[in-house]
């Protein structure tokens, strides 16, 4: 096994990275403004970060239409939860700990946005139908309660060239979900291709 | 037709203004500015917003102006994204990809109309009205909203006509059963509202001595069907054949096969998803009531096992 590395201290991490600057500090607000609804209102793509009160932690991403999450007032989001494997990971750490980090992304842009705040599901039934998609009306939704709104600054997003459509072809360099599985189960009966195949027609389709 | 998102026309907002409280009209126009496709009056067409959000609106401007086109929207309080889109959001020079505009009215009415609107509704019936007020054709409004503030359109309205504004807030509503019984024999009546009032004028001048009731609504009201039955559809012209299980809509289940068919309000009220019925007997449950041989799959399913389709 590689060597582990050696964890050092915040103090440490200060010194060599510096103090931050009056703008990253000011930059933080706490509530949704009229920028940052119209960014949250063109995001088809979020991360939910959360942790359980156990100490463990997740990061959890969340895909649709722009803007389908929804801004109830300037301090409450709402998040369709939308089919999925049901691992119910978020709403189990939501239930021993409220805290909720989120990052919204915009395709194209360099910012992102960061909001966190607590958290809480609800079956409201004018929250969930706000959040009805393609026909469907989520089973529940998440609700968040803003904390701190900020945005970003874009260097990770520029740095890593996401939106550059020459960055796409990195994805054939990856192995696709059907490859993973197939060598997991080192069935020579099941091939990868079948397996994406099956996703494609089945799992990938049935979207809402 | 609906024509599919990626092959529709697409068009630019011109500009955004508030025509009444909580109600902005957006026109449209060409990129080039040239002459967009001929619309008749009652026509609504399929509008796909900067947020992949597609909704059908009616065309509320003139039918004369062949460089632009006119909707109105109002900002529903739970808005599901598009017409808060429209409200807080929509800049002019924005591209919209539109479908063709296309009517579930008829293309001319009788004389002595009587047209119902009701708040937003005023949109699907405003061309119709005016268009019957320009031919003399004596057609009447009854124009019903909360209050004149949230009402748009009413300073359109030639002041000379047949024109009653019932606002509630001047404890003004419309009577109905007064207006049935004060309509002559073979009225025919057009209707576009909120769905209770849409289903009020359907009973009021459903009775035998009226003329047709055409009306069109923004959504479906809730109803309850019996259970779904799985049927399979076949798709002559591609040769495919879909499974539909119980829970899954025809419509849904054709996407999902890669069929292609257009697909709007999924609510069976704005018929954009239309197909032709070759063979089979569906089973509708639309609002629009489907023409024969033809079906809207978002909603409608099949009393027979199979259902062969023009697809």
């Amino acid at each position: 096994m590689a060597r582990r590395p050696e964890p050092m201290s915040l103090e440490r991490v200060r010194e060599l990275v510096g103090e931050p600057s009056e703008a990253a500090v000011g930059k933080v607000r706490d509530h949704v403004d009229h920028h940052v609804h119209r960014f949250i209102a063109h995001s088809p793509f979020v991360c939910l970060a959360t942790a359980h009160a156990d100490g463990t932690a997740d990061c959890s991403p969340r895909g649709d239409y722009p803007g389908f999450v929804k801004v109830l007032d300037e301090r409450t989001l709402a998040i369709p939860d939308r089919v999925g494997n049901n691992r119910l990971d978020t709403f189990e750490n939501l239930a021993t700990d409220p805290r909720i980090g989120l990052v919204f992304l915009v395709p194209g842009h360099h910012e992102t946005l960061r909001v966190n705040g607590t958290a809480y599901p609800t079956e409201d039934p004018d929250v969930l139908a706000r959040l009805e998609a393609e026909g469907k009306t989520p089973k529940v939704a998440i609700v968040v309660r803003v904390r701190e709104v900020y945005l970003h600054c874009g260097r990770a997003v520029l740095r890593s060239r996401i939106w550059d459509p020459e960055s796409f072809a990195l994805a054939e360099l990856v192995p696709t979900l059907g490859e993973v599985i197939a060598d997991r189960l080192g069935n020579p009966a099941v091939s990868a291709d079948a397996i994406d195949a099956d996703l494609a027609r089945t799992a990938y389709k049935t979207l809402y | 037709m609906g024509a599919a998102p990626g092959t529709a026309p697409v068009l630019v907002v011109e500009e955004v203004r508030p025509v009444a409280e909580g109600v902005r009209a957006v026109t449209l126009r060409a990129p080039d500015g040239g002459a967009l496709a001929p619309w008749t009056p009652g026509a609504h067409m399929d509008v796909e917003l900067p947020n992949r959000l597609r909704r059908q609106y009616s065309l509320c401007g003139d039918p004369a102006d062949t460089a632009r086109y006119r909707i109105a929207v109002k900002h529903e309080a739970l808005s599901r994204g598009a017409s808060e889109y429209v409200h807080l959001f929509l800049r002019p020079g924005t591209a919209l990809r539109v479908s063709e505009p296309r009517s579930t009215f008829p293309g001319r009415t009788a004389p002595g109309t009587l047209y119902i609107a009701g708040g937003i509704g005023i949109t699907a019936v405003l061309a119709m009205y005016l268009r019957d007020v320009r031919d003399g054709r004596g057609p009447a409004l009854r124009y019903a909203g909360r209050g004149r503030a949230g009402m748009p359109f009413l300073d359109e309205l030639p002041g000379t006509g047949d024109v009653v504004v019932a606002a509630a807030d001047e404890g003004r509503r419309l009577d109905l059963a007064a207006l049935a019984r004060d309509a002559a024999d073979g009225t025919e009546v057009v209707a576009c509202g909120p769905p209770r009032m849409v289903a009020a004028v359907e009973e009021t001048f459903g009775a035998e001595r009226f003329g047709p009731v055409h009306v069109e609504r923004f959504r479906a009201e809730p109803r309850s069907f019996a259970d779904d039955a799985p049927f399979t559809a076949e798709c002559a012209r591609s040769g495919r054949t879909v499974a539909v299980p119980a829970g899954e809509t025809l419509l849904d289940a054709l996407l999902r096969e890669d069929v292609a068919v257009a697909a709007g309000c999924r609510e069976g009220v704005c018929g954009s998803c239309a197909v032709t019925v070759l063979d089979g007997e569906p089973e509708h449950r639309d609002l629009l009531g489907a023409p024969p041989g033809r079906m809207y799959p978002c909603v409608s399913r099949s009393t027979t096992e199979k259902l062969v389709l023009d697809l």
